[in-house]
């Protein structure tokens, strides 16, 4: 019964953080100098008028408690509020920017799954020799790299031959499925190629721990003693070894990549959530803020949840 | 950085400053490291006396090309590049050692306590820990940094705000093991109080780890002051090498064809982020290999170096 | 036999001649034309917009009574045909357009524009206060016949014109539905493409911070345009949009940043330089009642200061050439409004050092005067979101340390940097110094507007209040006779001068550029997409 008593206590202690977030997030925000007022009544031809119609409409002049019930109020209600900036519901613009980043995000952690796997397994492999060093160095070295910075790095490699902007060519009418899809595949092309850049060198040094630790073990001896081929052992046992720390990580990184595609979608004009808290920062767009700084925080918590459950599942050997 | 399985060494505390050395000697990717962040530091500390033009002087044209007098061209303020990579990286190295300084002091002192007494005090301040732990570390400081003002200072607290969960994870995991040694506990026996046996006997212990993690951490808050001044929230009285490549990013430097003034920034900010790994995980390796650290502590995600890094194993 | 051959001669010569000239005026129309920009919209619904490009959008989607000519000095006809006043200047009768309808086949009439109006006036308090201004002095639209407007005024007014030019007129038939929650209700209207309008373009798709796509009307009331089509494509930076033109994936882009405009211009592309409506200034915090810091609110020291301010530097490598010195408060690009004997500051370190050395401020031992036993060290507010003013505040910083002052930036986004120049609560009295840009109109009474009392808390960034200016602003509002109006406008210019609340620094040139396959282009000192008249986008066409 350990193990429904981990998860229940895991749950548990989820479900608090959120709490604590949503908290958290509220207090922040709240003590912030400025008001979203201000900008908002900036209009060409603005009268007094102006500034005392927005604050009633958006209750900004009301106490901070009050504030406060409010916003949990319609927190209950899956209801986010509704954005200073556009006036259209916040988990509408959240969820249309959602959509936008996640491909390019989960695309990124292949590639960086699929190189750090590959350079994992040569480091191990080759291991005290010349390759094993440069492959390390260079995966230290990608991971070294301001992620934006390689962004630009790409974009001045690439600027003649790969789009550089934006999610798609805006300007292609009714397209066929296949120019269209062709179109999106050029597009995400860099900037999930940047991030796979930059995330990969985890992967590399996490594979070679794991395998050479099992490279080490004596059944492998025997296994080479029987004659298996080095590839099928590194398939069969080292590989199988290291997925445990690789799905840990990815599911932990999840959690954390959205938030980290602030920089990848700003070089890229990549319209994606990101770039969303980004605007909402500028703008003073409050409602916006809180609610992309709870999805973040909720989807880190939640993807902190499924590594625990997937580690305890996976690994019986942990104690708490 | 090349060998991880190195057998934990069973001889008292002695020896590890010994250990530490030796591995540094004998791993030639520490010993680059090492080397690559003494010229950088060297250059930086020193950047008022060998700089060669003004910080602040107009030597030729916007965007200028490099030349012989001028190695690494202009910037759109016509003012010599190199100059600006001597003077940015200093800017750059204060700001993570301010912020690494506050991080290692909250996560130091956080690791110790929670080490040391265990019980329920371990338990509050670790829950504390993991509720750091969840909050998206960029969308963070941008929102800190927008509300409270792109200052240096703001810049560093928050920086140090953020990192110090990793610190304090890996300090209380070593802090743990140190205070189950026979001669912690014979201390104990004999009447000694709390804070002498942490000074004399844990701070020891710790203190070689808490090197290594500060070195991994100050990569870390350069990493994140770059990536804030490069979406415009850093300080702008100071030129730090984000603030370099912002300066740059924001006047159109690529489409102008000025790549001198965007990567070789960068390809500072990267030299010294991979020193500092070099160094930081061949120390960690050296000290204590099988770290078994929770993995939740793990907080790897990009954004930063590898803090922590034995931990998913 | 001669003759005739010389006569087929002379008809194959004509019929070539002819089929040249022909051939030589036929232009391809059609085509989608893409624009590129890095700045938004940010709302369709014209009670709740703020960016340029969204009023812009409203140009070119709704019927306006007025627009700007194609020369951008002159006010044309748009919906309006012909206009009078009468019943000494309070009321003005406009002939509006007939037979004209909205994109879903409702009829447009005059009785769209006098609901604009009204329901603008109703609410102006609450929901439609954004456009309150516009309306100012209005008491009652009316529209007697389907091609008649009557407007009705408290008093005569001398820029009717200038202020219904920017006024977008709604389908009624549309928008009175939204009116509930005491109007509240209009602002809450998306106004969702595709949008029912009547301009020379329907917007039929628009997604936030990535794409507007417009579609020629083939029923609109004036001058249809040449493209099928055209999409205002928006980039989050400056790299992205100049290297989207280089690649052929837009045709222009509508605000060249300045160190790219010499590789366009290399690379093939039409670049068209025109004098902008844009200029940056350095803002003294001009209010009479602030605490700290009152040397700056003496004029000989904000001419020491304007002394020390090389403007030509600045133009030269902030804007790389593509500006001009700054002086008035209203930009040259508002022709005859601007005064001419308004003229920038020279550059002179030795003036500025001899008026403060002759007001007694000594400079210490770090080099910084001190002034009324306080040091003369300043914090410059500046906001995060004007992209010339980090270079520009470094010159002037170095410039300023050689006249013993000394400048600290302060940089905050655009809604804290307002905050901290209103500070406290709208009084002003805690600020001193901040930089800033002003983007005007043709017509001169918005940017006159910004520096009276009435705009503490609105759009004032400098504290001015002066009663005398005040009475000026006022009297230019209510002088029907233009060459009259004139001649107040050009005086309040230079009592401003004198007073200096703003030194302007620079008076931007509006760049664009264009692929080399593109003709008909009409720039304006605001871009080819602009809020001055519908003309740019219609007259684009390929070669």
């Amino acid at each position: 019964m350990r193990g429904a008593d981990y998860v229940i206590k895991r749950t548990a202690f989820a479900l608090v953080t959120v709490f604590v977030a949503v908290t958290l997030n509220f207090a922040l925000f709240r003590l912030a100098p400025g008001s979203a007022v201000t900008d908002l009544s900036r209009v060409p031809h603005a009268t007094p008028e102006l500034r005392q119609a927005l604050k009633k409409q958006f209750g900004l002049d009301k106490s901070k408690g009050a504030q406060y019930v409010i916003y949990l109020k319609q927190l209950v209600h899956g209801n986010l509020g509704v954005s200073f900036a556009n006036e259209q519901p916040v988990s509408t613009n959240l969820r249309v920017a959602l959509i936008n980043t996640l491909p390019m995000v989960l695309l990124g952690t292949l590639f960086a799954i699929v190189i750090g796997t590959l350079t994992g397994v040569i480091a191990a492999w080759r291991r005290g020799t010349p390759t094993e060093a440069v492959t390390v160095t260079s995966a230290l070295g990608f991971y070294s790299m301001p992620t934006h910075w390689l962004g630009l790095m790409l974009i001045i490699i690439f600027a003649g031959t790969l789009p550089t902007g934006g999610m798609t060519n805006e300007f292609l009418i009714n397209p066929s499925f296949w120019t269209h899809f062709r179109d999106l595949a050029a597009h995400i092309t860099l900037p999930s190629l940047t991030l796979g850049l930059v995330l990969y060198g985890e992967y590399t040094l996490i594979v070679r721990s794991a395998m050479l630790e099992t490279l080490g073990e004596d059944y492998i001896l025997t296994a080479r003693a029987k004659g298996l081929k080095p590839w099928t052992i590194v398939r069969r046992h080292a590989l199988r070894n290291a997925m445990l720390p690789v799905a840990t990580l990815v599911a932990l990184s999840l959690g954390y990549i959205v938030a980290g595609a602030i920089l990848i979608e700003t070089v890229f004009s990549w319209p994606g959530i990101g770039r969303a808290v980004y605007d909402a920062v500028l703008q003073r767009d409050y409602p916006m803020l809180q609610g992309a700084f709870l999805l973040l925080t909720i989807s880190v918590v939640f993807f902190n949840l499924v590594a625990d459950l997937l580690y305890f599942k996976l690994d019986p050997r942990i104690t708490e | 950085m090349s060998s991880v399985l190195i057998e934990a060494p069973t001889a008292p505390a002695l020896s590890r400053r010994g250990v530490v050395l030796r591995t540094l000697r004998r791993n030639p990717a520490a010993v680059i490291g090492a080397s690559i962040l003494l010229v950088i530091a060297f250059c930086a500390v020193f950047a008022p006396l060998i700089a060669p033009y003004g910080l602040h002087t107009q030597v030729g044209p916007v965007f200028g090309h490099p030349s012989w007098k001028h190695p690494v061209g202009l910037d759109d303020g016509g003012i010599d590049m190199v100059t600006l990579l001597m003077w940015g990286a200093r800017i750059s190295l204060i700001v993570g050692f301010a912020a690494t300084f506050v991080s290692m002091a909250i996560g130091g002192t956080v690791g110790v306590l929670a080490g040391y007494f265990g019980g329920k005090v371990d338990t509050i301040l670790m829950r504390i820990t993991d509720y750091f732990l969840v909050i998206p570390d960029v969308p963070l400081m941008i929102v800190v940094a927008a509300i409270w003002g792109p200052s240096l200072f703001h810049i560093v607290i928050v920086i140090g705000i953020l990192l110090w969960t990793g610190t304090a994870r890996v300090i209380r995991a070593q802090v743990k093991s140190v205070r189950e040694r026979v001669y912690v506990k014979r201390a104990r026996a004999l009447g000694a109080g709390h804070l002498r046996i942490v000074v004399r006997h844990v701070l020891p212990q710790v203190a070689p780890l808490l090197i290594a993690n500060t070195v991994l951490t100050i990569a870390v808050a350069i990493f994140d002051e770059t990536a804030l001044s490069f979406l415009g929230l850093g300080d702008p009285s100071r030129t730090s090498l984000g603030k370099v490549i912002e300066n740059a990013f924001e006047r159109a430097a690529i489409s102008s064809g000025a790549w001198w003034a965007i990567v070789p920034p960068g390809g500072l900010v990267a030299l010294i982020i991979l020193g500092c790994s070099l160094v930081g995980g061949s120390m960690e390796d050296a000290l204590n290999p099988r770290l078994r650290v929770a993995h939740l502590s793990a907080r790897t995600f990009r954004l930063r170096p590898l803090v922590g890094r034995n931990d998913a194993l | 036999m001669q003759a005739r051959r010389l006569a087929i001669v002379g008809v194959v010569l004509a019929v070539c001649v002819f089929a040249a000239a022909a051939s030589g005026s036929e232009r391809k129309s059609g085509g989608t034309f893409r624009l590129g920009t890095s700045s938004r919209i940010d709302s369709l619904n014209p009670f709740v917009a703020f960016n340029q490009d969204a009023y812009s959008t409203f140009e070119y989607i709704y019927p306006e009574l007025i627009q700007y000519d194609k020369a951008n000095r002159n006010f044309a006809p748009d919906f309006a045909t012909s206009w009078k006043a009468s019943n000494g200047g309070k009321t003005w009768t406009f002939k509006t357009r007939g037979g004209a309808v909205w994109s879903d086949g409702q009829p447009l009439t005059s009785a769209d524009a006098a609901w604009t109006i009204n329901t603008a006036l109703k609410y102006k308090g609450g929901a439609t206060a954004n456009s309150a201004g516009l309306i100012a002095h209005i008491t009652r639209a009316d529209a007697p016949t389907p091609t008649t407007l009557v407007v009705h005024y408290a008093a005569a007014l001398g820029n009717v014109l200038g202020q219904f030019q920017q006024f977008p007129i709604l389908p009624k038939h549309i928008w009175s539905q939204h009116t509930g929650h005491k109007g509240n209700d209009l602002k809450s209207f998306p106004n969702n493409a595709p949008v029912v309008g009547a301009g020379p373009f329907n917007l039929i798709k628009f997604t936030k911070d990535q794409i507007a796509l417009f579609q020629r009307n083939d029923k609109f009331y004036g001058p249809k345009p040449n493209v099928d089509a055209f999409g205002l494509q928006m980039f989050s930076n400056d790299d992205a949009l100049v290297a989207a033109l280089k690649h052929h994936d837009i045709d222009a882009i509508e605000d060249v940043p300045a160190t790219a405009i010499k590789t366009l211009r290399g690379s093939g592309f039409t670049v068209k330089q025109v004098p902008g409506l844009d200029h940056t200034d350095f803002i003294v915090n001009s209010n009479p009642k602030k605490t700290k810091h009152r040397e700056l609110l003496d004029p000989r020291v904000k001419t020491a200061m304007d002394y020390a301010i090389d403007r030509a530097q600045i133009v030269r490598v902030v804007f790389l050439g593509a500006a001009h010195p700054g002086d008035s408060i209203i930009s040259p690009s508002s022709g005859a409004w601007y005064n001419p004997a308004v003229k920038p500051t020279p550059f002179n370190l030795a003036k500025a050092n001899g008026i403060l050395d002759g007001l007694g401020y000594k400079k210490g031992s770090d080099g910084i005067r001190v002034a009324n036993g306080s040091r003369m060290s300043y914090d410059v507010i500046t906001p995060t979101d004007v992209h010339s003013i980090p270079r520009t505040f470094q010159i002037i910083q170095a410039a300023f340390r050689k006249i013993g002052i000394e400048l600290k930036q302060k940089s905050l986004d655009s809604s804290a940097a307002f905050d901290a120049i209103t500070a406290p609560n709208g009084k002003y009295t805690d600020f001193d110094l901040s930089m800033w840009d002003w983007v005007g109109l043709v017509d001169p009474d918005f940017m006159l507007s910004v520096v009276t009392c009435e705009q503490y808390g609105g759009w004032s960034d400098s504290g001015f209040c002066d009663k005398t200016y005040d009475a000026m602003y006022s009297k230019q509002q209510l002088t029907p006779n233009q060459a009259k109006r004139r001649a107040i406008v050009w005086q309040m210019q230079k009592y401003l001068q004198q007073r200096k609340p703003y030194l302007w620094l620079a008076n931007l040139d509006n760049v664009s550029a264009y692929s080399s396959n593109w003709t008909g282009i009409v720039t304006s000192p605001q871009g080819p997409f602009n809020s001055i008249s519908k003309v740019s986008l219609t007259s684009i066409q390929q070669k």
